[in-house]
């Protein structure tokens, strides 16, 4: 029945501290709707300012590196199934909130993408400032979406190292989940 | 003829106010839109524009407030600071505001962090409102 089908998601909703989930296509429209409606929330919680931010910081970079990464599969056969695969929540944990999403990758972007999430999450705060400042130098490799900044701005911006998962759906794609605390 | 370039403000895109006739440059509100080299791009080919035809008697003043960018906006910030250090160098006058919301430590470090590498008279003021 409808009507269970929909506590049982409320009650899966509720055990792990989800306040917001999107799941589905992200636009540009959707990501500013729910980042003002995450930052609204926090603010009536009165959450800290500089909290709100970094939490605020990690959502926007990290749905629109999911964004760019879908751009990047247009003209190919997997867009629809990867653009429509992806998934963003923000949720409460017991000393802090965390924003986990996750989007399937094609098997073939697998190790790159790994290999940078390897890097950021190494490295210390320090480290992570000093590879910032470099790219944010460097000139913008040609065809990229956005500042290649993304994933090094959350690792700067969470508390704890960054989290990731990969888990094999088939031969052509994998599951990416990656998760940052505040 | 290229006297003032104005952008209105969207939720992702701040707000353009660049007057060559008083020589004032302002940007002000969040900036992660959903292509920040398109929006930027525009703002690039004005500021060369003037800073090529500034003369160095000319005193240029410019505001930030800048409380959210995402990094690609920062990438475009930091062209931008690049054009305006370059043409202090060579000897024109320019000097920025950057102004921060108190309580607010992030923004305080994201306009420190820029201010870190650059020559030009660079100043971090608390927002009164």
């Amino acid at each position: 029945m409808v009507s269970t089908t929909l506590l049982d998601i409320q009650n899966s909703l509720r055990e792990n501290g989800l306040l917001i989930s999107f799941s589905g296509r992200f636009s540009q429209t959707i990501i500013e709707e729910l980042g003002e409606a995450v930052r609204k929330y926090l603010e009536m919680e009165q959450s800290p300012m500089n909290e709100i931010h970094h939490i605020f910081s990690i959502f926007i970079e990290q749905t629109q590196n999911i964004k760019n990464y879908c751009e990047s599969k247009e003209n190919t056969e997997g867009y629809r199934k990867v653009s429509n695969s992806c998934i963003v929540t923000i949720g409460k944990l017991e000393d802090g909130n965390y924003i986990c999403s996750g989007n399937l990758i094609a098997t073939e972007d697998a190790t790159d993408l790994i290999k940078k999430l390897e890097t950021v999450s190494s490295l210390d705060k320090t480290e992570l400032k000093k590879l910032y400042k470099e790219r944010l130098r460097a000139e913008t490799p040609p065809g990229s979406k956005g500042a290649g900044l993304g994933l090094i701005e959350m690792a700067r911006k969470a508390s704890r190292p960054l989290e990731y998962f990969i888990t094999e759906i088939d031969q052509d794609y994998s599951f990416l989940t990656i998760k940052a605390v505040v | 003829m290229m006297e003032i370039l104005k952008v209105d403000a969207t939720r992702s895109t701040p707000e353009i106010f660049f007057d060559s006739g008083n020589n004032t440059l302002s940007i002000k509100g969040q900036s992660y839109p959903e292509d920040a080299f398109g929006f930027y791009e525009p703002i690039f080919k004005w500021i060369d524009l003037y800073l090529e035809q500034l003369n160095e008697e000319a005193t240029v003043l410019i505001d930030f407030t800048l409380p959210y960018i995402n990094t690609s906006s920062s990438k475009c910030i930091m062209m931008l600071l690049e054009k305006l250090e370059e043409a202090y160098i060579s000897g024109k006058k320019v000097a920025l505001n950057w102004y921060y919301t108190v309580d607010n430590d992030s923004e305080l470090e994201c306009a420190e962090e820029f201010q870190e590498d650059l020559s030009l008279p660079f100043h971090i003021l608390p927002r009164e409102e």
